[in-house]
């Protein structure tokens, strides 16, 4: 605690004209800093050794029917202390630049370029102003965040084409690929620029998928928009309905009863065991090694049909809640669930040990697609590919929310960066969660699933979230408009934050070893697009 | 080469162990089964997502593992809408991906069959109405077989698929 105190009279001692705000919900500081100071402080933030900040979210709120103005937040992770620092701003209502920390943060570029489309609000100074969700079909000046866009305006159709990156030189060709793919995934489009089989450049074409998600938000009510955030990833459905929940229960001051909390970890290693497994397999299957992937299917399968026969549903929907859990389970439920985990993992044992001893797999994944140290933490990469990459971090440990402040994690690092890393990292997480099951199991304590609250929201009162899913760091921001409505929500899944460095790990990797690198960082599209 | 062995030797057939389908599918009209009649008893899909929350490729996904094993009733995946008898489609027709789906109907030989999978692809589930969903799937190419459920489990999508197969 003195350390953090020492951090924010640091920062206001080299920045005299920031001005420190109280904060309602959650722990962290936060200034308001002039619009001009913002490239100076964020810089400072960043690479002060002391601080060591890096990027955790960027969002931009449409204040113009109260106040006239917009609202910019800037989000960072002091490294060390895993403490967060939120820097504010507002531009008035018809001043529409503001300067780009691009430049000297690299994190930012996406972040910066999605305000402009969502907003039309201009950073000034960033290197690349294309397009990013709004695909160059959309007509100019449609920026569907503002406030007098209508929710369900119908988009007319322009004339335009996303220009690519080019690199021209004799023998180098462009290599198409999406947004269509050839197995059964979602859709993104890949632009590689190669000079025979390696990788000269990679450019990422996405947000096919967006369907509006943060708008629709808008139009649901803090108790209702539930449903919205178990679809906003559909792999991720405790995830992102988990930290949508814990931000309304900061607006309505809700204590979560101990056993929903344990309840929730419970689903959250679920989720993170049946994608886990799901990937191990996966990266087995595109170096064409078939067994291991029919294999990790089964067990996937298996923990499916339990999640289905526990709750109901195979994706563990409709089972979290504004205020705790959505079902209790018996004590006969939770032996169920433990003695499918010894099973399975002594299964995976098993397997793990046929993976480990052959050798033209491991070759083929050693040094394939490495993402260095450097590198992700310039991009500020979040989750399994950040551990795989020396970065050490995870929010169970870091920042504990649900039962994991009771709970002891162990977090995995492996600083190789490469696909074999990330395998390994879901291996070990793999083991981890099926300890961390059997330790909630012993633990869990009798009484209420969920709370109620009698308070009401107050209007633009708002309050941030943050939930290690399976992926990685997964945040939400909520802000309360009148009578229980969502002013604001914005949602960052961890997709949004490694997409950018996937661009960074297949530089001189051939071609066919591209899938395999995707697999290992397995993003999701519709986390990213929104 | 013995570990491998004594694995799936220990492991054995794990191949229909999962519940039954519950979902009743609705019941083919006579000109989608006039159509897929011309398929036989093989049916090559090709799945294209246009918006989905990838909860139905997931479960797409589900159906090539060795409990469900859809290749056993002669239902493969397609890397290719040229290669592809029925085209399933997922999620509310993005206006990013409205153009996309209209190229791989296009692409895709004739006869084919378009089966829209999950409620999102049926009637733009929760993302209905929004400026950035010009859905459902049927507004923009005919549709043959509906498989709803959101998303419908494998059991459901595997009893559907194989309903087609069925002869008149």
């Amino acid at each position: 605690m003195a350390k953090t105190r020492s951090c924010d009279t640091e920062l206001k001692a080299a920045f005299p004209s920031i001005v420190q705000e109280d904060v309602v919900h959650g722990e962290f500081s936060h200034f308001l800093v002039s619009k001009d100071l913002l490239p100076t402080i964020t810089r400072y933030l960043h690479t002060q050794p002391g601080f060591h900040g890096r990027l955790t979210l960027l969002w931009a709120v449409d204040n113009r029917p109260a106040r006239n103005t917009y609202g910019l937040h800037y989000l960072f992770t002091l490294e060390p202390s895993h403490r967060w620092v939120l820097l504010s701003t507002e531009l008035a209502g018809d001043d529409r630049l503001f300067p780009s920390i691009t430049p000297h943060i690299h994190a930012a570029q996406w972040y910066e370029r999605e305000i402009r489309d969502m907003f039309g609000l201009i950073p000034q100074g960033h290197p690349d102003l294309r397009r990013l969700v709004r695909h160059e079909h959309w007509p100019k000046g449609t920026h569907p965040l503002k406030k007098d866009f209508p929710w369900d305006h119908a988009l007319g159709r322009q004339q335009g084409e996303h220009r690519f990156r080019r690199i021209e030189g004799e023998g180098v060709f462009e290599v198409p690929v999406g947004p269509i793919h050839a197995g059964i995934i979602e859709p993104g489009h890949f632009r590689f620029s190669v000079a025979g089989e390696p990788i000269m450049q990679l450019e990422l074409h996405h947000f096919w998928t967006h369907r509006g998600v943060e708008k629709l938000f808008e139009q649901q009510t803090l108790a209702t928009a539930v449903p919205l955030a178990e679809r906003v990833s559909g792999d991720t459905t405790i995830g992102h309905s988990l930290a949508y929940c814990q931000a309304v229960e900061s607006l309505l001051h809700l204590e979560v009863p101990r056993r929903g909390r344990y309840l929730r970890s419970l689903f959250l290693e679920l989720e993170r065991l049946h994608n886990h497994l799901g990937d191990v397999g996966a990266i087995c299957n595109d170096t064409a090694y078939a067994l291991p992937h029919a294999h990790c299917s089964r067990m996937k399968e298996q923990i499916m049909q339990l999640n289905d026969r526990l709750t109901g549903s195979r994706f563990l929907r409709g089972v979290t809640r504004v205020g705790g859990a959505g079902l209790d389970l018996t004590a006969a439920q939770l032996a169920e669930i433990v003695a499918e985990m010894d099973r399975i993992e002594q299964d995976f044992s098993e397997l793990e040990s046929i993976i480990a001893h052959n050798a033209s797999l491991i070759d083929r994944l050693e040094t394939t697609g490495v993402l260095t140290e450097r590198t992700a933490w310039d991009h500020a990469v979040v989750g399994v590919v950040g551990r795989a990459s020396g970065l050490d971090q995870d929010l169970r440990r870091d920042r504990p929310f649900a039962a994991y402040d009771e709970l002891s994690v162990k977090v995995v690092n492996y600083r190789y960066g490469d696909v074999r890393a990330r395998m390994r990292v879901r291996m070990d997480e793999i083991h981890e969660s099926m300890r961390l099951i059997r330790e909630i199991q012993l633990k869990i304590p009798q009484g209420p699933v969920a709370a109620e609250s009698g308070r009401r929201a107050q209007a633009g009162d708002w309050a941030l979230s943050a939930v290690e899913g399976w992926r990685g760091e997964i945040l939400y921001m909520v802000m309360a408009g009148e009578n229980g409505t969502i002013q604001r929500c914005k949602v960052r899944d961890p997709s949004f934050a490694n997409w950018p460095a996937i661009q960074w790990a297949v530089i001189g990797n051939i071609i066919p070893d591209f899938p395999l690198i995707n697999k290992s960082f397995n993003l999701s599209y519709a986390g990213n697009d929104l | 080469m013995f570990r491998i062995l004594k694995k799936s030797l220990k492991t054995g057939v794990v191949t229909g162990r999962h519940p039954q389908a519950i979902q009743p599918s609705e019941p083919l009209t006579p000109e989608v089964r006039k159509k897929a009649s011309a398929f036989n008893r093989s049916l090559a899909i090709r799945e294209v997502d246009t918006g989905s929350c990838n909860a139905c490729e997931m479960e797409m996904n589900a159906l090539t593992n060795p409990v469900y094993d859809s290749e056993r009733f002669g239902i493969h995946i397609a890397a290719s809408p040229r290669h592809a008898d029925a085209l399933v489609v997922t999620g509310p027709v993005t206006v990013n991906m409205e153009r996309a789906l209209k190229d791989v109907h296009k692409q895709t030989p004739d006869p084919k069959l378009v089966i829209a999978l999950g409620d999102c692809a049926i009637n733009c589930g929760l993302f209905k109405g929004s400026y950035a969903v010009t859905g459902p799937v049927d507004r923009h190419i005919p549709v043959d077989v509906r498989i709803p459920g959101c998303p419908p489990r494998p059991a459901d999508i595997l009893k559907a698929l194989t309903d087609i197969q069925e002869r008149a």
